[in-house]
């Protein structure tokens, strides 16, 4: 019927307009589509509900809606986590300073400088991705880091 | 038999051996044998069953079975679960109940699905059923923990507070507490619909340790880990169980506690829940695992390996729920280790990407379909199919009874050859002759549908998105679907004349849904002007149908068989033929 089939169909589904709303006006659409992102091409219609679950099931696995995103956040050594909402955050500086607020430590991440001779002040920042592997974070461009976090960990140097 | 002897059988033994006679199919034709029969059959009918609340009004239903116990009602139609109906629209309980309260005073039992039901409406019921036993309110909504605690308060003999997927408003009122404590009689108690505020837990603990009759028990994930246990131990008894929120990391005392505790519960055949379960914590449950006959993982974000280890355990699975992280692989192992398997549900667990993100094709399904011989009723979410695992299911598998497939992209064609799947639906339904229940999905021209109209003729319930090319599907379908109850249809090119020319069929059916469909407002009210037993509902929150241009096609359309006639709680956004404005009436 005319539309593509790779990664089109999330382009209508409610949870991936945020992520596509602020990027799409900056970046290569080419890139987009390699990286495999949801982008916002205005649609002839619009899918909603689909595919056809009920609520439960599908906002308790994704718990997330077209303005938040909340994922959970544990430190290491404590065994209640946090809950972090990522779509509150520009971009990982931000989230950086909102974490080392939260768990009153520094954090190390892909971009940090850490003074080697104090590393018991510090934590790394991992998050867990799609594929169920921990990843520093920071590597790789925040819409994707959105689009592929399922939750975060901070562990001890 | 011989009127003679019909009409010398004394009324009590008729009643006699109607009390015997269960099933509502069974009453209603006993009730058509003979006036006689009719009237006996009317004073003992005890148990009455409403598929959609609006077919008939709470009047009629008094007036002919004056002596009900026990009532089951079904409010908005299905496509409700996926929010295609909007909120307004309908399934008010409060005037059933105001009917009842005055009629039934023994009425014990209220069974409600899709309905939306008042903190008035549960006071009503609290206050007017003297010997109340059994309260479920399936995804019901408008309620809040304000109108369970007038339920506490006052049933002493409930045996059963259901409250499975509705959404219930936290007043802030601890309502648990509202059970007195002369209150024993709880034998099921399903709560995990509610939210963190609204369970205190002690005041759980003591309703638990005080009611042994407790056979089921599904608690909401706000409970924690360490109180599982506690639970488990308060109520060893229990068959159904459903645990709460695992996401902590192992702690040995704990871990060790909670296996403890699980294997006192030598009766356990039901376990459900594990949102966020860690993996490490799943040994816990094994002492339970070669009993279980039901497993319900759905909320559980575990990977293949670990599920595949727990499967080994449950040789006795019946009924599996389970998300996509269980893979080809899971579904392998399952089916060599669960013969009994008769329904299986796979879930998936990003349904919003376009990639997959586990490993799970239609292998999965098909292994399953060979190693599981009483494989019956099958739910599948996937993002690839072919025809040929289609046919090699139905041909492994003709006693299928419910085949529900939602390949996720829509229009998805055969991987393997590019084709749509009239093939594969055909063989489907060619070779399982007792289905009845079938949903689709995938690329379909009109030719599958000529396969369902031919094939098809136990169907009961389809469902139908995004395929299709004309009305002839919908023809096909209306025209040759003999045993059909409900159909629904969205993003599909059906229209006005596949309609109109089956309307006759309409009034067999409970009812059509179709939304995004191609039919126009005039058709609608032709439709609704040749069939006065159908109602003709047009939701349509864009403004009336009547001034928009000639070529606009209604958005959703919800047409019912009714002896009741049109409604009077319709909401604005709800447009029938009728334009005599005093029937909007707010509910």
């Amino acid at each position: 019927m005319g539309r593509p089939t790779s990664s089109s169909s999330s382009i209508d589904s409610p949870n991936h307009f945020a992520f596509s709303s602020t990027a799409s006006s900056q970046r290569d659409l080419t890139t987009d589509l390699r990286l495999g992102l949801s982008i916002s091409i205005a649609p002839p219609f619009v899918r909603e509900q689909w595919p056809p679950m009920k609520a439960a099931v599908a906002e308790e696995e994704h718990e997330c809606n077209s303005s938040t995103f909340y994922v959970k956040v544990y430190m290491e050594g404590i065994p209640i986590g946090r809950k972090l909402d990522l779509l509150a955050h520009e971009s990982y500086y931000d989230l950086i300073r909102t974490l080392e607020h939260m768990f009153h430590t520094n954090i190390i991440w892909a971009e940090a400088e850490m003074d080697r001779d104090h590393y018991e002040k510090y934590h790394v920042l991992t998050y867990e991705d799609k594929e169920g592997d921990w990843m520093m974070v920071g590597d790789v461009p925040w819409e994707m880091f959105l689009s592929a976090v399922r939750r975060l960990k901070i562990s001890k140097c | 038999m011989p009127r003679r002897l019909a009409s010398s059988l004394s009324d009590e033994v008729l009643e006699h051996v109607f009390s015997f006679i269960q099933s509502d199919k069974d009453r209603n034709v006993v009730s058509a044998v003979c006036k006689s029969w009719y009237e006996i059959e009317r004073w003992c009918r005890r148990k009455i069953f409403v598929g959609n609340c609006y077919a008939v009004s709470p009047k009629m239903v008094i007036r002919r079975f004056p002596q009900v116990r026990s009532i089951e009602l079904k409010g908005k139609p299905h496509f409700a679960d996926f929010n295609l109906v909007p909120d307004g629209w309908g399934g008010y309980v409060l005037q059933w109940i105001t009917e009842m309260a005055g009629a039934y005073p023994w009425l014990d039992e209220i069974r409600l699905k899709r309905m939306v039901v008042t903190d008035e409406s549960l006071e009503l019921i609290a206050k007017s059923f003297k010997d109340f036993k059994v309260l479920v309110l399936a995804s019901c909504e408008g309620f809040s923990t304000d109108g369970l605690a007038a339920i506490a308060a006052s049933c002493k003999n409930l045996r059963e507070l259901d409250l499975r997927e509705s959404e219930v408003d936290d007043s802030s009122v601890h309502w648990l507490s509202h059970f007195p404590e002369t209150y024993t009689s709880m034998v099921s108690l399903n709560i995990s619909c509610l939210g963190s505020g609204e369970v205190s837990f002690s005041a759980l603990e003591r309703l638990v340790s005080r009611c042994p009759n407790l056979r089921s028990l599904k608690l909401n994930r706000a409970v924690p880990l360490d109180k599982t246990a506690n639970i488990l131990r308060l109520a060893p008894q229990l068959v159904e169980f459903s645990t709460c929120t695992y996401s902590a990391e192992l702690r040995s005392d704990v871990f060790s506690n909670l296996a403890g505790a699980f294997s006192n519960c030598k009766e356990l055949r039901s376990l459900s829940g594990f949102w966020d379960v860690v993996p490490d914590y799943l040994p816990a449950i094994y002492s339970v695992c070669s009993r279980l006959t039901s497993l319900n993982l759905s909320y559980a974000t575990i990977q293949s390996p670990d599920l595949i280890k727990l499967a080994s355990h449950c040789p006795s699975l019946q009924h599996l729920l389970v998300l996509d992280y269980t893979e080809d692989s899971g579904l392998e192992a399952l089916a060599s280790n669960s013969k009994d398997l008769q329904e299986l549900r796979v879930f998936p667990s990003d349904p919003f990407d376009a990639e997959p993100n586990a490993s799970l094709t239609e292998q999965g399904l098909v292994a399953v379909s060979l190693g599981c011989p009483k494989l019956q009723s099958v739910l599948y979410f996937c993002r690839r199919m072919s025809n040929a695992a289609l046919v090699t299911i139905a041909q492994n598998r003709p006693n299928l009874t419910r085949f529900r497939l939602c390949i996720i992209e829509p229009k998805t064609a055969d991987y393997l050859t590019g084709e749509p799947f009239g093939v594969g639906f055909g063989a489907i339904v060619e070779h399982c002759k007792d289905l009845i229940r079938l949903s689709l999905s995938g690329l379909l021209t009109d030719c599958v549908f000529e396969y369902i109209g031919k094939y098809a003729k136990k169907l009961e319930m389809l469902s139908v998105a995004f395929a299709g090319d004309s009305d002839l599907g919908l023809h096909h379908v209306l025209s040759g679907c003999e045993s059909l109850r409900k159909l629904e249809i969205r993003d599909c090119p059906f229209g006005d004349k596949a309609l109109l020319t089956n309307a006759a069929k309409l009034e067999t059916m409970r009812s059509l849904w179709m939304s995004s469909c191609s039919v126009s407002f005039e058709a609608c009210k032709l439709l609704s002007q040749k069939m006065p037993r159908l109602n003709v509902e047009v939701i349509d929150e864009r403004g009336p149908p009547d001034s928009r241009p000639e070529n606009y096609t209604v958005d959703k359309l919800y047409i019912y068989r009714s002896v009741a006639g049109p409604r009077f709680d319709m909401p604005p956004f709800v447009w029938t033929k009728d334009e005599d404005l005093a029937l909007r009436l707010s509910p």
